[in-house]
C-alpha cells in the first residue's frame, strides 16, 4: 500500500509491505528501506523498534492531521491525499502562505497601513493579540495595498485575509 | 537555630484568586496544612484543574480577565460569602496590585503578600528605583520619572545613548517593554509598548533605561515576618529569556562565587528592608561581564520560578508565606540557611515554536507527564482540557533536582524527552534543544541567550520518518476510528488477513 505523508513542508510518498510476522513490516522511503516491528500499548500509544532502535510513540488524531511524539518532539503527520480533499472543504488553508491571515484566532489590535501604501516585504500591516501576547502580520511581498478587511477590536481567524496586497511587478521603463 | 512554627492561628480556609499551574500548587500546600481552598474560576474554566482541585469553587462569570480574575469585587464577594480569611493571590492577574491588596484588608481578609503599600511602591518602577537608591543598593542608570510622551522618550533616549530598554513603569514579566537601537524605531515601539502597558497594567506610563550589554538575570528569593526580621534565600539565574519572558531558570547561578553571593544577598535584603516588605518577595538584579550588579526591580509575589529554591533549600514557600501573613515569626535566621544541590525549572507554554511561537490554545488531546528520582511537573491542565484562548500560555513547569548542575541539566532533557502533550503545540522540543546546547552546558548564559544561538530555530526534522512511520502504523492497525484509511476506502486492506493486531 502507498501513503503520500507530510510533515511540515515535506512530502514523501512510502511504500508499505507485509511480512510474515503480523507485528512487523517494511517500509520503502526513496531508495531507504525499514523494517519495523510494532506492538499496540494502547490506542494511542505504539512501540515500535526500527534498526535496533526502540521507541515509545504516542498519537492523537485530530482534525488538522495526526499528532504523533516521539523522542520529545512532535509531529503533524498529514496523509497528503486527503489533505486535497480537506482544502476543498475547508477553503484554501494549506495553500495561503502569502496571504495576510493570523496563524491563530485572535483579536486586531492595531492597523499599520491604509489603503493605496505602498509595502515592503516584511513590512508591519497590522497588529493582533492572543493570549495576551501582540503579533505583527507583515507584509508577503512587496507590493500596494489594496483592500484592509479588517477593524480594530475585531475578532479574526485563520484563513481570514486581513489585508490584500497587490503585488508590485518591476517595471520595464 | 530551627524554632516550630505555630504561635500565630493558622488561617481555617484560603481563596485563591487565580488560575492554572500556580492556583493547583497553592492549594496543595493548603491540603497538606489542613486549610481548606476555595478555587474561582471564569465560565471558560469551569472543568479546570484549579477547580477540580480545590474544597469548593465559586463562578466569576466572563471569560475576559477583565469580568473574572483581575474583578475585584467578584472576588471579595467570593471570598466573603465561602467564609475564607485569606486570599492569596499567585503571580499575575491581581497580584501586584495594590488596590487588590487594599480591598482585601478592608474587607476583613488577609492578603497573602505584601501590605499595598509596599506593592504600590515597588510596582512603580521609577519609585521602587528612587528607594534603592536611597538605601544604597546600585541601579541602572536611566530615567527617574515616568511619561506617557513618546518625543520625551525619544529626548531621553538620544540624551543616554542608544541602545535602551523602554519599559513599563506598572511593568512584569517583559509586557510593554521593548529594546531600541535606533532613533527611527522609537516612536513605533514607545507606542506598542504603551498599548501592551495600558492593556495588562491598566498604566501605559513608560521610562527608560540604558539597555546592559549581555547581562545575567540574577534574583535573589527573600522572606520578610512582619516582626522585623528578613532573610534571603539565594539566588536564581533567570537569564534564558524569550521576548523578555524567563523561560529556564536554575539555581545556583553558574557564576556565582561566595563573595558575590554575599553582597548580593545583603543588597537583596537592605531592599526588602528600605521598601518596608513583608511576606515573599524576590529583588531581581542584571550582572554584568564584569561582576557589577545593578537592581532592577522587586517582584512583590510568589514567583513562577520559585521551585527551584523549594528543591535546593527543602524549604515549602507557600507554607512561609501563609506562617508570616497568619503572623508567625521566621522560625530561622540567615545563618540557618543552606542549599543543597542544583536545580533548574523549565517552563512550558501552549506554543507552537515553529510558528514564531504564536499562542497554541485548544483541545489536549494526551497528556503523559515525566517523571523519575528529582522530577517535579507543576503542571494546570490535563487530558482532554481546553486551554483557553483567553489567557497567559504557561500550562506548567517542569522542576529537575540533581547533585551538580550537569546532572540536573542531564535530567532535565530526560524528563522532557518523556512529556508527551499532543493537541496543542508547546516548547518542550526548543527547550530540549537549548539544555543540549553546549553554551548552555557551559553555563554561559546571559539574557539575548536565545537571540545569540537560537535565532530562527526549527525543530529537528530528524525523526520525522519515524513519526510517518508511525502514522502508517496507527492508520492500519488503530481500532477502526472514521477518517482511518481501513474505512475511507472501505478496502481490504492485506492487514486484516494477518489476524489479530489487538495484544
Amino acid at each position: 500500500m502507498k501513503y503520500r505523508l507530510k510533515v511540515g513542508e515535506e512530502t514523501s510518498e512510502m511504500e508499505v509491505l507485509s511480512t510474515e510476522n503480523p507485528h512487523r513490516l517494511r517500509v520503502t522511503m526513496g531508495d531507504r528501506g525499514v523494517e519495523v516491528s510494532f506492538q499496540r500499548v494502547s490506542e494511542n500509544c505504539l512501540w515500535m523498534v526500527a534498526d535496533g532502535k526502540a521507541t515509545r510513540v504516542f498519537l492523537a488524531q485530530a482534525d488538522e492531521g495526526t499528532h504523533v511524539f516521539l523522542a520529545g518532539r512532535c509531529y503533524l503527520v498529514q496523509d497528503a491525499d486527503r489533505l486535497h480533499l480537506r482544502g476543498q472543504r475547508q477553503g484554501v488553508h494549506e495553500e495561503t502562505p502569502r496571504e495576510v491571515t493570523p496563524p491563530m484566532p485572535s483579536v486586531v489590535v492595531r492597523i499599520l497601513v491604509s489603503e493605496g501604501d505602498l509595502v515592503k516585504k516584511g513590512q508591519g500591516l497590522l497588529v493582533v493579540t492572543a493570549m495576551k501576547m501582540e503579533t505583527t502580520l507583515g507584509a508577503p511581498y512587496d507590493g500596494r495595498v489594496k483592500k484592509i478587511h479588517a477593524a480594530v477590536h475585531q475578532k479574526v481567524a485563520p484563513g481570514d485575509v486581513l489585508v490584500e496586497i497587490e503585488e508590485e511587478v518591476p517595471g520595464n521603463d | 537555630m530551627w524554632i516550630g512554627h505555630g504561635e500565630a492561628k493558622m488561617f481555617k480556609k484560603v481563596l485563591i484568586a487565580n488560575r492554572g499551574e500556580i492556583a493547583v500548587r497553592i492549594m496543595r500546600t493548603c491540603r497538606e496544612m489542613g486549610i481548606e481552598t476555595v478555587a474561582v474560576y471564569s465560565e471558560v474554566d469551569a472543568r479546570a484543574l484549579h477547580v477540580l482541585e480545590a474544597d469548593e469553587a465559586v463562578a466569576l462569570g466572563e471569560s475576559a480577565p477583565s469580568g473574572s480574575y483581575l474583578h475585584i469585587e467578584k472576588i471579595i464577594d467570593a471570598a466573603k460569602k465561602s467564609g475564607a480569611e485569606a486570599v492569596h493571590p499567585g503571580y499575575g492577574f491581581l497580584a501586584e496590585n495594590p488596590r487588590f491588596a487594599e480591598a482585601c484588608e478592608d474587607s476583613g481578609l488577609t492578603f497573602i503578600g505584601p501590605p499595598g503599600r509596599v506593592i504600590r511602591d515597588l510596582g512603580n518602577k521609577t519609585m521602587a528605583r528612587r528607594i534603592m537608591t536611597s538605601a544604597g543598593v546600585p541601579v541602572i542608570p536611566g530615567m527617574m520619572e515616568p511619561t506617557q510622551d513618546p518625543e520625551r522618550l525619544g529626548h531621553e533616549a538620544k540624551i543616554m545613548g542608544y541602545p535602551v530598554l523602554v519599559k513599563a513603569v506598572a511593568g512584569g514579566g517583559g509586557k510593554g517593554m521593548r529594546v531600541v537601537f535606533e532613533d527611527q524605531a522609537m516612536r513605533e515601539a514607545c507606542l506598542s509598548a504603551m498599548s501592551e502597558a495600558e492593556k495588562a497594567f491598566g498604566d501605559g506610563s513608560l521610562y527608560l533605561e540604558k539597555h546592559l550589554e549581555s547581562p545575567r538575570h540574577v534574583e535573589f528569593q527573600i522572606l520578610a515576618d512582619g516582626h522585623g526580621s528578613v532573610v534571603h534565600l539565594f539566588e536564581r539565574e533567570c537569564s534564558i529569556q524569550r521576548r523578555h519572558q524567563k523561560i529556564i531558570e536554575e539555581t545556583p547561578s553558574p557564576v556565582m562565587t561566595t563573595s558575590l553571593r554575599e553582597a548580593m544577598g545583603r543588597a537583596a535584603v537592605s531592599a526588602a528592608r528600605a521598601a518596608g516588605y513583608v511576606n515573599a518577595g524576590t529583588v531581581e538584579f542584571l550582572l554584568d561581564r564584569s561582576g557589577r550588579f545593578y537592581f532592577l526591580e522587586v517582584n512583590t509575589r510568589l514567583q513562577v520560578e520559585h521551585p527551584v529554591t523549594e528543591m535546593t533549600t527543602g524549604l515549602d514557600l507557600v507554607r512561609e508565606q501563609l506562617h508570616i501573613a497568619a503572623g508567625d515569626r521566621l522560625r530561622f535566621g540567615q545563618e540557618d540557611l543552606f542549599q543543597r544541590g542544583h536545580a533548574i525549572e523549565c517552563r512550558v507554554y501552549a506554543e507552537d515554536p515553529e510558528q514564531s511561537f504564536y499562542p497554541s490554545p485548544g483541545k489536549v488531546l494526551l497528556h503523559y507527564e515525566p517523571a523519575g528520582p528529582g522530577i517535579r511537573n507543576d503542571c494546570g491542565i490535563y487530558e482532554g482540557f481546553r486551554v483557553p484562548v483567553e489567557y497567559d500560555p504557561i500550562i506548567g513547569k517542569v522542576i529537575a533536582y540533581g547533585e551538580t548542575r550537569e546532572a540536573s541539566r542531564r535530567r532535565m532533557i530526560r524528563a522532557l524527552e518523556t512529556y508527551a502533550i499532543l493537541g496543542i503545540r508547546t516548547t518542550i522540543p526548543y527547550l530540549i534543544d537549548i539544555l543540549s546546547s553546549p553554551e548552555f552546558a557551559a553555563g554561559d548564559l546571559c539574557t539575548d541567550f536565545i537571540e545569540r544561538h537560537f535565532q530562527g530555530w526549527r525543530q529537528s526534522t530528524q525523526e520525522a520518518d519515524m513519526a510517518k512511520i508511525a502514522y502508517i502504523i496507527q492508520d492500519l492497525t488503530a481500532p477502526a476510528k472514521a477518517g482511518t484509511r481501513q474505512e475511507a476506502h472501505g478496502w481490504p486492506t492485506p492487514w486484516e488477513t494477518l489476524g489479530d493486531w489487538r495484544l
